[in-house]
């Protein structure tokens, strides 16, 4: 029962898709308040070496080890974030530019791959690393047992971040003025709202989200550190967030979407099912599916009824007069 | 006004200066009588705890065997073409005189034309010529060697075998990996799933889930990151692995794995180069000269399975046990290599060693990919 | 203490080139403290780079070849970012390019020399097939008002898969079937004689070559200055990168555009990838350790930033990011960090992208006057 390929697929689906909501929820928060990031691949992967690189060093429990981890591996992508943070809105640069540099001077090829190296943490296993929470009975119960009980704890913090964000975002006052400043940063200053210190705020906790995504994966994924370990997953998670109309509660079924979607090859190849006529096709199946997802959701009447932030992208210039 | 001209002072000597610097020290330094200098060069990264992992720790060994008789050097995460051309020309130009390439297809002739005085060493390839040579090895031999381990640890017959590409070399290796299991479980099977790519942590994973939902009980792979036997330890399955010794990532599934042994040859190349010696030629390597061999056992085989296995090595040693003899049938249970004849390593077309592009029977899955 | 950037009245000339070559410096300053902080020294370091790149036995043909293709991806990223139309999708449309440009150069070559007909042809197959690629961005983009950067990039994914496909997975036309070393390992099927791209040897350190490609990168520089500075084209489209809504009002025909824009930069891309065919590779790459591996799509678009899609300076500093990749290369190894040239090449363009504010804007440091402290609660005004 729990072999069968849909609840297997779930199954992955949660597993695989947490980084992506994760970095998802980082990007939805930072583009609330206008500033579009396209460095999430590069700040998962410094979180992602950073997060490693605590859990081979430091010598604690468990519990605590890890814990720090993930709080260094956020402090990693929020000190990249930053870097973005200063050049879009005090220096007010292009933030498409800005984002792909930071990609660039964080990636693979970049400052995540010099960490990785210099710090010497390639070829080990995870001196500790995320393992399922509950205990193996209701792990083996059918249907939610693999789905839901045997996950890391990782996954059910995601899912307290996503009632947060929501909460945050639809509740709070200043959930709400972030997303004044998001659609019209000029009247939310005249509103009496600091809109650099929102933008500030909100980028930087989207370079921090993106971090503890890295360390999802290093260390409950795929416990080791190699280079380029994300694997392109910062841009499907800044794909999720359009794709999730900026809300985060769909944000959770985008990424678990994808994320089964990214286990569906392999295990349609393990059961010997043949899903295309070639090779080509299933392994660009991902791809091509979050392209029409794209294109569906962007297209005129869905964009204007839940659409993005009207101010997404723009840098704000207030007019001294 | 003033301030503009004092910036622009200023610039300009900041770049005279470092046009200075950069124009006073002469590229040609004279160089001391110098060790011999020998480069490898790698497809991914040094520490990949896979293949190229495994060609740098040959590289280690000459260095410690050889001292300050040698200088070496590695560039890794090169990519085969034009970024291959420019390290071998910079490394041309430091005075290399031998470089290991550890990748099909990074030497073409005109390559190797253009640098006569350097000896090139490529490994899995097959392009030999006046100074290029060509070695690789018979890991189906120790492969078919892990693969009885695998055999013997599964109960239920069921094996699955995470793998790259469906090339002849990767092909081999699985068919010498099913060969293995059903000579210690008869009737075994072994499921396959192609992640396409050497080196892909995530798909290796995704690739394993495969397999263990759909049945299977030990894992194998042909693939160079230790993704498969973590997930095997996770669901406390038996393992085995490739390319190196990577029981620490699996301590309790780890059964045992094909290991290449490169320094002994490269210690050998090298020391012919130094002594001109060095010929061209097509190397493979066999277990009696210690080109690959078996990693060490992890707990879960038994003392009886270990005898068996060492009986069969042996006769591999002997000669007298040949993994690639016929008769021999692929998935669709036609005979493709009678009785007695020994598949050879570069002739006989698709029945040759370089040249499978079709799996035994007992595999289940395309060679196609 | 407050940060206040204030617009600049008048533009200083020589703050524009300035400021550029400033934020290399500041660059190259920054670098060499990472350098230091990780027990490297940066003035010996620096010295190699600049050796390897440009001064040693070997190295300006290196150079050339990594800063043709650069050209070319710096120049299709310029093309459409200086329309704010962002295509990431230059990768994938360079291995499109060199798909549909091998098939023409295998088809119609033969043997002898190089042949202008064969290689006309093969520039047109090449600039059609990055054509095509950018289409599909460039459609989504114009009439579902899909955002281009995601299309764009997730295409490149793929075109690379695609790429792998017909070489390593299928017996395409474009793979090597023939011979024994064929069915060993996959490779794509040799150009004959008169389908690969001649150079042009310069006695310049021992034999230097430039690629045709590098000639076909120029005079694209030069067709696409005309293009966009002197064309009624290139005004509108202008136009429609500023403001979208006075491109409305002048009736400029906005998705037209947009996909002529794309289109444009997917061909410039192609031509890149044919070049990368037809000059050095002389086969179709399929390898995943191969073409796939470098990324000059994505360098490419450093270049054109840093060259403020000026598709002159865009040349320039292709050839100089290309040194710079060269001499990374060159430099990698034991004792030299890998990462590094990544690291150089985002804090370049960090700093250009930061000193870029310096051209339009002056940024001055106030102290603000305190707070009174029974100040009435309502909308503060704007502060001065």
């Amino acid at each position: 029962m729990n072999n069968a390929l849909l609840v297997v697929l779930v199954a992955s689906g949660v597993a695989y898709g947490t980084p992506l909501l994760f970095a998802a929820l980082g990007e939805l928060l930072a583009e609330r308040s206008g500033v579009l990031n396209l460095g999430v691949e590069g700040m998962m992967l410094v979180g992602a070496v950073m997060g490693f690189w605590t859990v081979q060093r430091v010598h604690a429990n468990t519990g605590l080890t890890l814990a720090l981890a993930v709080l260094v591996a956020a402090l990693a992508g929020t000190t990249m974030a930053a870097i973005h943070a200063f050049l879009v809105i005090t220096l007010r640069a292009n933030q498409i530019v800005s984002g792909l540099a930071l990609t660039i001077f964080a990636g693979a090829a970049g400052l995540s791959s010099y960490l990785g190296n210099d710090l010497n943490v390639a070829d080990q296993p995870a001196s500790h690393s995320f393992h399922a929470l509950l205990p193996s009975g209701m792990q083996s119960l059918p249907v939610v047992g693999p789905i839901l009980f045997a996950q890391n704890i990782l996954v059910y913090v995601s899912w307290l971040c996503v009632i947060a964000v929501g909460l945050y975002l639809s509740r709070s006052r200043p959930g709400l003025n972030v997303r004044a400043v998001g659609e019209s940063p000029a009247a939310a200053d005249t509103m009496g709202i600091n809109v650099t210190a929102y933008r500030y705020a909100h980028t930087l906790a989207g370079g921090a989200f993106a971090g503890v995504a890295g360390a999802t994966i290093t260390l409950a994924i795929t416990p080791q550190w190699v280079n380029g370990i994300t694997g392109g997953a910062g841009w499907i998670a800044i794909a999720l967030v359009i794709f999730a109309f900026w809300r985060p509660e769909l944000c959770l079924v985008g990424a678990y979407f994808f994320g089964a979607l990214q286990a569906l090859a392999p295990q349609l190849q393990a059961r010997n099912i043949n899903l295309g006529p070639t090779v080509l096709w299933t392994n660009s199946l991902p791809y091509v599916m979050t392209v029409l997802v794209l294109v569906v959701v962007s297209s005129g009447t869905a964009r204007r009824r839940l659409g993005a932030p009207s101010a997404l992208g723009t840098a704000y210039v207030r007019e001294e007069h | 006004m003033k301030r503009r001209n004092l910036a622009l002072v200023t610039l300009l000597l900041v770049i005279a200066a470092i046009t200075l610097v950069f124009a006073g020290a002469s590229s040609g330094r004279t160089k001391a009588s110098t060790p011999f200098k020998v480069a490898w060069i790698y497809v991914g990264p040094h520490n990949d705890g896979g293949w190229s992992q495994a060609h740098d720790n040959g590289r280690l060994y000459v260095q410690k065997m050889l001292g300050s008789k040698v200088q070496t050097t590695y560039k890794e995460n090169i990519a085969v073409g034009s970024q291959f051309n420019q390290t071998v020309a910079s490394l041309a130009a430091q005075g290399y005189q031998m470089i290991f390439a550890t990748s099909y297809g990074y030497i073409t002739p005109a390559i190797a034309a253009k640098y006569p005085t350097i000896k090139f060493e490529q490994a899995t390839g097959t392009l030999v010529s006046k100074n290029v040579s060509e070695y690789f090895g018979r890991a189906e031999d120790t492969i078919f060697l892990s693969g009885m381990a695998a055999g013997y640890a599964s109960q239920t017959g069921k094996l699955g075998d995470v793998l790259a590409f469906p090339i002849p070399e990767v092909i081999r290796h699985a068919n010498a990996f099913t060969l293995g299991a059903q000579y210690a479980h008869p009737g075994a099977t072994v499921r396959v799933v192609w992640t396409h790519s050497w080196f892909n942590p995530a798909a290796e994973k995704k690739a394993a889930q495969g397999l263990v939902a759909a049945g299977v009980d030990v894992l194998g792979q042909n693939v160079d990151s230790p993704a498969t036997g973590q997930y095997a330890e996770s669901q406390s399955l038996p393992w085995v692995g490739y390319d190196s010794d990577a029981s620490k990532f699996a301590p309790k599934s780890w059964l045992t794995g094909s290991v290449y042994n490169w320094g002994l040859y490269y210690l050998k190349r090298v020391k012919e180069a130094m002594a001109g010696t060095w010929k061209p030629g097509f190397y493979y390597g066999t277990i009696n000269d210690g080109f690959t061999k078996l990693a060490p056992y992890g707990p879960g085989v038994t003392a009886a399975d270990k005898a068996k296995i060492a009986a069969v090595e042996k006769k591999m040693e002997n000669g007298t046990f040949y993994e690639f003899q016929g008769p021999l049938y692929d998935q669709s249970g036609k005979l493709r290599v009678a009785k007695g004849v020994k598949m050879q390593v570069l002739t006989g077309g698709t029945n040759s060693l370089y040249g499978m592009n079709w799996l035994v029977k007992g595999v289940i899955g395309s060679p196609k990919g | 203490m407050r940060i206040s950037v204030e617009q600049r009245l008048r533009r200083p000339r020589w703050l524009i080139v300035a400021v550029p070559i400033g934020s290399v410096v500041f660059a190259f300053l920054v670098a060499a403290l990472v350098l230091l902080a990780t027990g490297h020294n940066p003035v010996s370091t620096y010295h190699q780079l600049f050796d390897a790149a440009f001064l040693q036995q070997g190295s300006l043909d290196q150079t050339l070849i990594v800063a043709t293709p650069l050209a070319f991806m710096g120049l299709a990223a310029a093309a459409a970012f200086r329309m704010k139309l962002y295509n990431i999708g230059a990768e994938g449309q360079m291995y499109l390019g060199g798909i549909f440009g091998a098939a023409a150069g295998l088809y119609l070559g033969g043997r002898g020399g190089p042949s202008p007909f064969v290689i006309a042809a093969m520039v047109v197959a090449g600039c059609f097939g990055g054509f095509l690629w950018a289409l599909i961005p460039g459609i989504l983009r114009a009439f579902f008002k899909t955002n281009e950067i995601l299309t764009s990039l997730l295409l490149n994914y793929v075109a690379g898969l695609l790429l792998t496909y017909l070489i390593f997975e299928s017996e395409s036309y474009w793979r090597q079937t023939k011979g024994f070393n064929a069915s060993v390992f996959p490779t794509g099927k040799p150009l004959p004689h008169s389908a690969i791209w001649p150079g042009w040897t310069l006695h310049v350190q021992g034999g230097t070559t430039i690629p045709l490609g590098a000639f076909f990168a120029v005079l694209t520089a030069i067709v696409l200055w005309v293009l966009y500075k002197r064309t009624r084209f290139g005004f509108e489209a202008q136009v429609l990168g500023d403001s979208p809504r006075a491109a409305r009002y002048a009736g400029v025909r906005m998705r037209r555009k947009i996909v002529a824009v794309m289109g444009i930069s997917g061909a410039i891309a192609g031509l890149g990838g044919v070049s990368q065919i037809g000059d050095f590779s002389h086969a179709l790459d399929g390898d995943p350790n191969g073409i796939q591996k470098i990324g000059y799509g994505y360098t490419g678009i450093v270049v054109a930033a840093l060259g403020r899609y000026n598709p002159f300076a865009v040349v320039v500093i292709a050839f100089l990011l290309g040194g710079l990749e060269n001499a990374g290369n060159t430099l990698q190894g034991p004792s030299f960090p890998a990462g590094l040239v990544g690291v150089i090449q985002g804090i370049i363009l960090f700093s250009a992208l930061g000193g870029e504010l310096l051209t339009r804007h002056r940024v001055r440091i106030t102290r603000t006057r305190k707070q009174l402290p029974a100040a009435p609660a309502r909308a503060p005004e704007p502060a001065s």
